[in-house]
């Protein structure tokens, strides 16, 4: 589904052999500063970034596609910390995103009204403006409802449960969960372990500067205990 | 992306120019000129008097310096000081001249009008127009809509030169009572040689039924347009008017230098809004309106109101400040501005709120966007007398840049009464990096992202204009917009 060949982003990461599965979960770990985030924003194409070595997603060289190109085609990235679009409503943004006109409107706004309540987000969420006067917590949730609206088939989510509350959590791990199918494909970058237990993950990815450790459920569990020198 | 491609996307899809017989004076400005012009219009001794001790003064006076402003020394020699198409004789108005209002979007037969209603609905035979129109092509008004139905409920909504002939005395009252023919440069030119304009009364206790709506299209060539607006809105009435503008893109630079006066009596209200799209120039800066306008309100009944909204996108020049004498016991002023720039493009606008009256309120929103080579001044004025006592006043500005424009924000306060307040904030920003990456994350491109931010920018003052000018706003912003994206 997503293969990075000899892929580096300068100056953190070096010669990096992935492939993720489609319909599979990822969880990605490793140290404070190892680059999780910046190899997150590297496959989402962030403009910055130095990159070389190869993407392909489903077969596809995309190493030249642009940011909204590589959204289009069904990539999404949830952020650590969202920017905010003073003026701009949650709906209003959706709406655009997903160019919905017409009888589709009532549809759209429902859904997201939908996903919003079971997180908790307060009455006339929809007409609030873009993670502008939200706190930490709602700005992640808010991320989660672009996720599942937008036609993402593969998410890439950086520390979604930082800054949720117990509640918000719950919402979180069910929502993703319900979200999995066989044709949708999730690598979150997490250090929370009641997450990772919940989500049941395919494989723990450890990174290190320049190599990955792969291995199932029992890897993250040596991390917990024994740290990451470990692995 | 560099400037020069930036500039190639300007489009300006208003800048045609119709094929039109018309009568013109010679270029040039003598007391003759002023004559002849009242003469035309068979206007009565007082105004001939108006104009002729304008004109007088006028020669006595020089051009203000003061604006942030760089343009070559205007000619006014060179100009003709009235132009009008040929076809009062036929009494008639020429089919191009009503294409050319068709085709920017401005329907003069009434029927078409009610296009302004949803049509998604079904119609029925009693349908209320929205909006009644007064099309201004080059020194005349071609044809007001919806007239008999305004006249229904004693609204006047005519031409500034027919309400000379029907309603003088309304006319010689208030014409030069809240910019007197001393007042400035260009305010005085004005009264000199103001060919037409628009003209509205609002008779006591009236809520205008429908937006009134006056459209100035400038067509000839070498020919500056000095249009005269009069709004008069007796006790207790309101009344929404709509102005909107353009201009073909001729290498010359035209000149227009308009004049407004609004006044309110006890309780009345008037909304003003204006959507300026007059012909920016080239990418050179070559050809272009020079904007220099005087639109000031006297809210002079109690508790009145005046609000003014402008987008303006267009003109080479924008020198401009919409203002408020706060006269009457508790009146408030307002004045909400979207000012975008790009290219050579040179705004200088602001506002003036002049608190006279105790308990008056003013809220000044100004929002300044500049691309380019551009500059963007936001110069604005509060001044509290001494008698204005509990006065308050709100000043928010906010500007934006991108490449190489200039923001300027330049405001004077002066408070003679201790029991005022005033409070003023500003910032100025760029688009971030981070935002543009966020949207396009989302699937957005540059352009539909730039369109996000900037709409969003200008949220608080777009939610001011009525519906279907709001609409307009928007789109106009998103053709500006275009490629601008560094």
């Amino acid at each position: 589904m997503l293969k990075l060949t000899n892929y580096s982003v300068s100056p953190v990461l070096e010669n990096l052999n992935i492939e993720f599965d489609v319909g599979r979960t990822y969880i990605i770990m490793g140290s404070n500063g190892i680059g999780k985030s910046t190899l997150l924003h590297s496959i989402m194409g962030r403009p910055d970034l130095e990159v070389s070595g190869d993407v392909e997603l489903n077969g596809e060289n995309i190493n030249e596609f642009e940011v909204d190109e590589r959204a289009k085609a069904g990539m999404f990235i949830g952020f650590q910390s969202p920017t905010s679009i003073p003026g701009l409503s949650n709906f209003q943004f959706l709406k655009q995103a997903l160019n919905t006109k017409g009888t589709e409107i009532r549809e759209t706004l429902e859904k997201f009204k939908g996903l919003s309540q079971s997180l908790g987000l307060p009455e006339g969420w929809d007409k609030r403006n873009l993670n502008t006067d939200a706190s930490g917590g709602e700005k992640k949730k808010n991320e989660l409802i672009q996720m599942q609206m937008l036609n993402t088939s593969l998410a890439m989510l950086d520390e979604p449960d930082s800054g949720l509350d117990v509640d918000g959590i719950k919402a979180l791990s069910k929502q993703l969960n319900e979200w999995r199918t066989a044709d949708n494909t999730l690598i979150v970058v997490t250090h929370y372990e009641k997450l990772i237990e919940s989500l049941n993950p395919d494989a723990i990815i450890v990174l290190k500067k320049d190599h990955v450790v792969g291995g199932g459920k029992e890897l993250a569990q040596k991390i917990f205990a024994e740290g990451f020198d470990s692995v | 992306m560099k400037d020069a491609d930036i500039n190639a996307k300007q489009q300006y899809a208003d800048g045609f120019i119709t094929d039109v017989v018309s009568d013109s004076f010679p270029p040039g400005l003598d007391e003759q000129v002023v004559r002849n012009l009242s003469e035309l219009k068979k206007e009565p001794e007082w105004l001939l008097d108006f104009r002729l001790k304008s004109f007088k003064r006028w020669q006595g006076m020089s051009e203000p310096q003061w604006g942030e402003l760089d343009y070559e020394p205007i000619d006014y020699q060179a100009l003709s000081y009235h132009s009008a198409p040929k076809f009062f004789e036929e009494g008639d108005i020429p089919q191009e001249i009503l294409d050319t209002f068709e085709k920017l979007g401005v329907p003069l037969h009434e029927r078409d009008a009610l296009l302004g209603l949803d049509t998604s609905k079904p119609k029925q035979d009693n349908l209320i127009p929205t909006v009644a129109i007064d099309a201004v092509f080059d020194s005349v008004s071609v044809a007001t809509t919806f007239k008999a139905e305004l006249e229904k409920h004693g609204i006047v909504f005519c031409s500034i030169s027919e309400a000379v002939q029907s309603h003088p005395d309304l006319v010689k009252k208030y014409l030069g009572s809240v910019i007197p023919y001393t007042d400035n440069y260009f305010a005085t030119l004005n009264s000199a040689v103001f060919s037409d304009g628009t003209f509205v009364y609002i008779p006591p206790g009236v809520k205008c039924p429908m937006e009134l709506n006056t459209y100035f299209r400038i067509n000839a060539r070498n020919t500056g347009q000095f249009e005269r607006t009069l709004i008069i809105a007796d006790e207790g009435s309101y009344v929404s008017y709509l102005e909107g503008c353009t201009a073909p893109a001729y290498d010359e630079n035209t000149l227009h230098a308009a004049c407004v006066e609004l006044i309110t009596m006890d309780d009345a209200e008037i909304k003003y809004s204006t959507v300026q799209n007059w012909y920016p120039g080239d990418e050179n800066g070559v050809g272009g309106v020079y904007n220099f306008v005087t639109k000031r309100a006297k809210c002079e009944g109690k508790n009145s109101k005046v609000s003014w909204t402008q987008v303006e996108t267009g003109s080479a020049i924008t020198w401009k400040y919409p203002s408020c004498i706060l006269k009457g016991e508790g009146s408030t002023g307002e004045f909400f501005s979207v000012a975008v720039t790009k290219g050579k493009q040179q705004a200088d606008t602001g506002t003036k709120m002049i608190h006279i009256g105790k308990n008056t309120k003013s809220t000044i929103i100004s929002k300044g966007i500049s691309f380019g080579d551009s500059t963007n001044v936001y110069r604005g004025a509060v001044k509290i007398n001494p008698g204005a006592t509990n006065a308050s006043n709100y000043t928010k500005c906010d500007s934006l840049m991108l490449q190489d424009s200039r923001a300027l924000t330049i405001p004077y306060v002066t408070s003679q009464n201790s029991t005022a307040t005033v409070e003023h904030e500003a910032s100025a920003g760029k688009i971030s990096e981070e935002q543009m990456y966020y949207l396009a994350t989302r699937g957005f491109s540059e352009d539909d992202a730039m369109n996000l931010v900037v709409n969003g920018f200008c949220k608080d003052v777009f939610q001011k204009l009525p519906l279907e000018f709001a609409a307009e706003a928007n789109k106009l912003l998103s053709v500006t917009l275009e490629g601008a994206v560094g």
